[in-house]
């Protein structure tokens, strides 16, 4: 009798925790479930562009030789995501596009890129794009020059336009090489690599990766899974958390952009210089006899002013950090903090999820 | 006029400080040897107004050079069995050539002409020393171990880097010109050296300035000011 009782209360105890933790979820993810729209619904796919990696070399000692300004890479590290992103949803071809802070191996389509050379004169990118099953879309660089006419820049607008509409024509010709079940395909495999991070006892058996790296999808869950569709909300949560951060990043492109377009501007305009000195140097003769004030006056001059102009272009480039450092520190803490509650969001559903399985199952839980 | 004991220990301590000082950098003849570990032996940082009366004046040195120069030449002379130097050897004679009058004198107004600077501004860190020359271009050089600071571009070649508890700029230019300027801090902490020495392929001698500077405190405007890109420079009432 007793035994029965302690059974029943069991029972009921389990079907309360259950309810508790289904309830949990819905609460949690409730605003979710519409406004994240799934890629799925749409049928197109969804693009992560990472911050780029801002090609600074490890040598210190390298960078003057080199004309690299390292905070000033940092910002164009985020800002140029954000350009490329811009042109991507404009071209139409594509889902959501977003620029996220790290990488998302669960992203359907997702770009990297590296920052090879960027001044006024000439910006050389390094862009990769892979999508979900691990197939690579591209693995080139990309080269833009401008022209004394593209300055002053527009805003909204960029000199090196033409170089992100590129890798845009890029990707959408592959994208066109692909039929409709080839792209169900990697966003399914996005989608169970995305719930395999969450409950890979769930969905370990879902997906197997090839020796190359290549993921390969065994099943899908049937339609209606509750499981998978905790995690579909799930992700439509963590979407709006990251759509959130994409916001910093478009708000530090907003506020960075007419300063960052002047640098450029100056910094073409001191290379175009520098180079019509040197010409003009090494055209016009000696002035003075060899070892005359005249002549010592015209050589150290000459290196005089070729410095003078060398160190206006640091003085600009102090004066950008000046002005663009405030935006960056503050765009930065936010994503951190913003990174830092998805972090403990992310592991508390990894724990609701894990909890809801083993209720459901009675499957001891994954070690 | 009636010094007081303190006025006067305090002269005999500059005129000490610009002995030592003017003693360290005074014989740049010898080409000091950077160091390769490049490790930062004093901070140079701070605001040096040029102290006139510490300083070496330009005439009294090329009236020393050309004392020399001549001395030289009339030895040189007596040994090979003339009674006066001739030709280019006399320095004195105001023609083209090797330890020319033109030459020596030109080597002495470009020594003149890039100490010139009234003021300086030095930002030294970790891995970079900047020294703003009013009405010049700045100093500047990088410190990494192992690695001398060396840029070559098509108009001259610079090379820094220390030689003990000094800061050595040397300075290859066209013309047969070279530069080298060595930065030597006073004991206290308050006065600057500066030893430039200029040496031109038209005269045998290299010709030497010492520049002396005081530290000096700017004074607090109570504005705090930084350059911008767009707005230019931009000040504010903050206290630093």
């Amino acid at each position: 009798m007793y035994d029965r009782i302690a059974l029943m209360l069991s029972q009921a105890q389990r079907v309360v925790s259950v309810a508790g933790m289904v309830l949990c979820v819905a609460v949690l993810m409730v605003a979710g479930t519409d406004s994240a729209a799934s890629t799925q619904q749409s049928g197109l796919v969804d693009v992560g562009l990472v911050v780029f990696d801002p090609g600074i070399p490890a040598d210190q000692s390298t960078h003057s030789q080199r004309g690299i300004f390292p905070d000033i890479r940092k910002a164009e590290a985020k800002y140029m995501p954000v350009v490329l992103r811009q042109v991507l949803i404009e071209s139409g071809d594509w889902g959501v596009v977003r620029v996220l802070p790290e990488v998302l191996d669960s992203s359907e389509l997702l770009v990297t890129g590296i920052i090879l050379q960027s001044d006024g004169l000439r910006l050389q990118l390094r862009i990769n794009a892979r999508d979900a099953s691990g197939v690579e879309w591209l693995n080139r660089v990309y080269s833009g020059s401008t022209r004394s006419t593209d300055y002053p820049a527009s805003v909204p607008g960029d000199p090196y336009l033409g170089l992100y509409q590129q890798i845009a024509d890029d990707l959408a010709a592959v994208l066109r090489q692909k039929n409709a079940k080839q792209l169900t395909t990697i966003q399914d495999i996005a989608l169970m690599r995305y719930a395999i991070q969450l409950a890979p006892t769930v969905f370990g058996s879902y997906l197997t990766q090839t020796p190359e790296g290549r993921y390969v999808l065994v099943r899908f869950p049937a339609e209606g899974d509750p499981m998978l569709a905790r995690v579909i909300r799930i992700r439509n949560q963590e979407y709006l958390f990251i759509d959130t951060v994409d916001e910093q990043y478009e708000r530090l492109s907003e506020e960075m952009a007419p300063t960052y377009n002047l640098w450029r501007q100056y910094g073409a305009e001191q290379a175009i210089y520098q180079g019509e000195y040197q010409e003009r140097v090494a055209s016009r003769g000696a002035q003075g006899r060899r070892g005359s004030f005249t002549a010592l006056e015209q050589s150290y001059n000459t290196y005089k002013w070729s410095k003078i102009h060398e160190q206006d272009l640091v003085e600009l480039a102090l004066g950008f950090n000046n002005e663009v450092a405030p935006t960056v520190m503050d765009v930065s803490g936010a994503v951190v903090e913003l990174s830092g509650t998805l972090d403990s969001q992310y592991s508390e559903w990894r724990d609701i999820l894990q909890r809801i399985f083993t209720l459901e199952t009675g499957l001891p839980p994954a070690s | 006029m009636n010094r007081s004991p303190a006025q006067l220990s305090a002269a005999v301590t500059v005129f000490v400080v610009y002995i030592l000082l003017a003693g360290c950098a005074s014989a740049p003849v010898e080409k000091p040897r950077l160091q390769r570990e490049n490790l930062q032996a004093v901070n140079f940082s701070g605001s040096w107004e040029m102290d006139y009366s510490l300083s070496d004046s330009t005439q009294e040195k090329l009236d020393v050079m050309a004392r020399d120069l001549n001395r030289q030449a009339q030895r040189r002379a007596q040994s090979e069995g003339r009674r006066r130097p001739v030709g280019a050897e006399m320095m004195v004679r105001n023609t083209a050539g090797p330890n020319s009058g033109s030459s020596v004198l030109g080597l002495a107004r470009m020594a003149d002409l890039i100490t010139q600077s009234p003021l300086l501004e030095i930002h030294q860190d970790t891995h970079k020393i900047s020294v703003k020359r009013e009405e010049d271009f700045s100093l500047t050089c990088e410190f990494y171990p192992g690695e001398m600071h060396k840029v070559e571009t098509p108009f001259g070649t610079e090379i820094c880097g220390w030689n003990g508890h000094q800061l050595v700029f040397e300075l290859r230019l066209p013309e047969g010109l070279s530069i080298q300027h060595i930065i030597t801090m006073g004991a206290a902490g308050q006065k600057l050296l500066i030893a430039t020495t200029v040496v031109s392929s038209q005269v045998s001698f290299p010709f030497s300035l010492n520049r002396v500077y005081n530290r000096f405190e700017p004074g607090e405007s109570g504005f705090q000011c930084q350059e911008t890109l767009t707005r230019g420079r931009v000040c504010t009432t903050e206290s630093r």
